[in-house]
């Protein structure tokens, strides 16, 4: 049982887990016995082995100087040797690699990390004040063994960006010497987003870095929040832009996506809020917030709809019905379901309304045939009344029967 | 010349008939009483018409009667079995890929299809209560006792073999239910002791329940399992007439053996009762098929056991029921009452049959049986409780991936609210 168990989970993770490329780890086979900063810096021997630098022949030298073929002390210290970088000194040094195209083009690397970074924030603390509050490369990559992104021990792996972000951004005597605020992660961890990313595990779902960006990371400003948001909302973006709302936030009246839905937490409006959330902004009873009041209408009606017609399929199957075209009427529904979602940030009252009847046509079409195989089943139970008249007929006339033969038995013995 | 045409007809009719009745032999009819169908012995000196009527004519014991009516509606059972079984062979198609769509299509494509399959599964389950309590009253009538103690083990056989009937037959429909009450079966199967792990190996015949183990179930529940039911069937059979019906447990009833013919005929006095019991228990399939279908579940996902599990299958709710209340050794302590049945007939072998004489084998019979009622009825109650309930299979209720690989340095994740269920909008909220 338990071995079924097992081979089933490792079945499903298997089919779950995104193909990842296997990154051979050498061990001490593979190890350079002529290195001679190791007989004394025994503990980065492993930095030596493991970690993408060492397996493309990048040694403790190429970044920290010095002789490792060296005996002696004053020897290997000697020839540019630079020791324990400090954080300024680290980006430049891992920008002299990284930001040569020509030593990065065997690796297919971009570039530019090191020109982005002096943009953002952290760059531009680092950098312009020396202030050592701001990460460096190795904040984030790992200082000797370093992973690349795809290798899940990466602190840059997906699922491990938030809370590599959040290692600084949690930390709440830090953020309040820059008035930020510490609760990013919790909200992104419960968004959609972030039960795409941890629970899915779906890497097309974005993490920090997609919208602050990585090495320039700065917050989207008010007018950038909608585009941010469109890059992979783009059909959401495309109907809100052509909207009302869309004139107001390209006018930087309105705070894009952020007026009505929040940023780490993403949450949706629920269908019941939709015409509340439109009071923030526009007075009850005037003509605008009705508009919000008869999308909300819309909205409900399509979503119960929706939901009869899965009981309805759900109806079918249980009745041993072959649901393949049924299910693909509540897919083609399921589609008008997300046109609407989109077509009501336009606030296009008609959209809606057209594509909340055809939800409806086909959860009514779906019920018909629902109720037609309930009908047919409840006919099954016609067929009881020949078959208990037949047998009660059956059984009385062998009953009546079995009387005579008892007393013809009877005067038998008698007579 | 329309007279003389039906005349002519009619004529070569009774030719024909002469010809087959002087051309075969009247033993051919001792097919029939092998079968159970004719009960008197056959005089193979007569053409077979008049062997039959001769035979329909014989007198039965004079203890024959209504109490012998549970042998009777099992095997009238096992014919309705036999024969939905063979038309649903018809449109079954007994492989992983298939097998669910082929079911549905006999459910709702195939005419009369529902009937089918619901009288099937109706006297599956009955026919697990009609041999109990044949069972019973020939316990608490002490007719196992010598010298009909061979029959009370080929009984016991039978009945082992409508448990291996219905526990192969039940994975044969390939839905959720079928899949993992199927599963939970060969995980109690695997705790018998010494034996258990190599027929789940053998049974599963991959490390999983596969398309491998519906072919395996298939050909156990369709070949093997009747011709050993039809053996082990015309041997009760023919050892009931050899022994003769056992007298009744009560004070100066004789046992007259085989030769007594103080009863009534057979034909017509047994075969009307018969005809009463048999008309009665088909309209009662037929009824119980009409008014509670067996539900289609969604087909069998073995990635995905489903949230609760409904079993239709009697022995699957009593062993449900023994293993949640008592545990693994209640189970096997149960099983072992069952061994001791098989046992009894060894050491119970005074001509006593009186029950209040006999208080052990008494108490016995009356854990044995209302035990048996009673595990039903709890594994009844526990039938839609999650499969997590049974212990096996609660690794899967777990999220598979952990939320968030938190490395030392890191902020400590904590799990992760539970998503909005949003199945039903496609993940609209």
């Amino acid at each position: 049982m338990r071995v079924v168990a097992g081979a089933v989970a490792l079945a499903v993770l298997s089919a779950r887990a995104p193909a990842q490329q296997v990154v051979p780890v050498q061990g001490i086979a593979g190890m350079d016995t002529t290195n001679g900063c190791l007989v004394c810096h025994a503990a980065q021997r492993q930095a030596a082995a493991e970690g993408v630098h060492s397996q493309h022949g990048v040694e403790c030298v190429s970044c920290h100087g010095g002789n490792a073929a060296a005996r002696t002390l004053p020897d290997a210290h000697q020839g540019g040797f630079t020791g324990t970088l400090n954080k300024v000194q680290t980006a430049e040094l891992c920008g002299s690699c990284h930001s040569d195209p020509n030593r990065m083009r065997e690796y297919g690397l971009p570039t530019g990390e090191l020109a982005q970074f002096r943009t953002s924030r952290h760059g531009q603390l680092l950098f312009g004040s020396h202030n050592t509050d701001a990460p460096t490369c190795t904040d984030c990559h790992g200082t000797h063994i370093i992973y690349p992104p795809y290798d899940a021990r990466s602190r840059v792996y997906p699922t491990n960006i938030p809370s590599t972000c959040a290692h600084c951004h949690a930390d709440e005597k830090l953020m309040a010497r820059y008035q930020l605020r510490t609760d990013q992660f919790d909200h992104f961890r419960g968004s959609a987003h972030g039960v795409a990313l941890f629970q899915q595990q779906n890497f097309a779902a974005p993490t920090c870095i997609s919208c602050h960006g990585a090495h320039s990371a700065l917050p989207p400003t008010g007018s950038e929040v909608a585009n941010v948001c469109g890059r992979c909302h783009a059909l959401v973006d495309q109907a809100f832009s052509s909207g009302p709302h869309g004139v107001a936030a390209e006018t930087g009246k309105l705070r894009g996506c952020l007026a009505c839905h929040s940023n780490h937490s993403t949450e949706g409006v629920p269908i019941e809020n939709i015409g509340p959330t439109c009071d923030k902004c526009h007075a009850a009873d005037t003509r605008l917030h009705q508009i919000g009041v008869d999308l909300q209408h819309s909205v409900a009606q399509a979503s119960e709809d929706m939901q009869s017609a899965k009981r309805a399929v759900d109806q079918l199957a249980v009745a041993g019905q072959q649901v393949g075209y049924y299910q693909f009427r509540y897919q083609e529904a399921q589609t008008y379901y997300l046109q609407i979602a989109q077509a009501q940030h336009g606030l296009d009252l008609n959209k809606v309304d057209d594509l909340a009847r055809r939800v409806r046509s086909v959860s009514i079409s779906l019920n018909d045939a629902a109720n037609a195989s309930q009908e047919n089943r409840w006919e099954h139970k016609l067929i009881l009344l020949p078959v208990w008249f037949l047998s009660l007929s059956a059984v009385v006339l062998a009953w009546l029967a079995l009387r005579s033969l008892r007393r013809m038995r009877d005067e038998q013995r008698e007579g | 010349m329309f007279g003389r045409g039906r005349g002519a007809m009619a004529a070569w009719a009774q030719r024909f008939w002469d010809d087959l009745k002087n051309s075969t032999d009247a033993s051919l009819l001792s097919i029939l009483r092998f079968l159970g169908l004719l009960y008197g012995p056959i005089d193979t000196e007569l053409p077979i018409d008049r062997a039959f009527r001769k035979s329909l004519r014989h007198r039965l014991s004079r203890y024959a009667g209504w109490r012998q009516a549970f042998g009777g509606i099992t095997y009238l059972l096992f014919i309705v079995l036999v024969v939905t079984g063979v038309l649903l062979s018809f449109y079954y198609r007994p492989s992983a890929e298939e097998a669910y769509q082929s079911v549905q299509h006999i459910v709702s494509g195939v005419t009369m299809g529902w009937l089918m399959r619901d009288a099937h599964v109706w006297a599956a389950n009955l026919i697990v209560i009609a041999a109990l309590v044949h069972m019973a009253r020939v316990f608490f009538g002490a007719a196992y006792k010598p010298p009909r103690e061979t029959n009370w083990l080929v009984g016991l056989l039978l009945l082992f073999v409508i448990f291996a009937f219905g526990s192969t037959g039940y994975l044969l429909p390939w839905d959720q239910w079928a899949y993992w009450t199927v599963t939970e079966g060969l995980g109690v199967l695997h705790h018998v002791p010494l034996v258990g792990g190599g027929m789940v190996e053998i049974l599963r015949g991959d490390p999983i329940i596969s398309g491998a183990t519906l072919s395996r179930f298939f050909a156990l529940h369709v070949i093997v399992l009747p011709w050993i039911a039809m053996g082990l069937l015309v041997l009760h059979f023919t050892l009931v007439r050899k022994h003769g019906v056992a007298p009744p447990a009560r004070p100066g009833a004789e046992d007259v053996g085989p030769g007594d013919q103080a009863g009534v005929p057979f034909f017509p006095d047994h075969f009307l009762r018969s005809l009463i019991v048999g008309v009665l228990v088909l309209s009662l399939v037929i009824t119980l098929a009409a008014l509670y279908p067996r539900d289609v579940a969604a087909a069998a996902n073995p990635a995905q056991p489903p949230r609760s599990l409904r079993s239709t299958w009697i022995v699957a709710d009593v062993s449900r029921g023994l293993i949640y209340h008592l545990g693994g050794w209640g189970f096997l302590g149960f099983l072992l009452l069952g061994g001791l049945m098989v046992l009894l007939p060894l050491f119970d072998r005074s001509p006593e049959r009186r029950l209040r004489k006999r208080p052990i084998v008494g108490a016995l019979g009356v854990i044995f049986f209302l035990g048996f009622a009673a595990a039903w009825a709890a594994g009844w109650q526990l039938r839609s409780r999650p499969i997590s309930a049974s212990g096996e299979l609660a690794p899967f209720e777990q999220p598979l991936a952990k939320p968030g690989l938190a490395l030392p340095h890191m902020t400590p994740v904590t799990p992760a609210p539970a998503p909005v269920d949003t199945s039903h909008t496609g993940g609209v909220r």
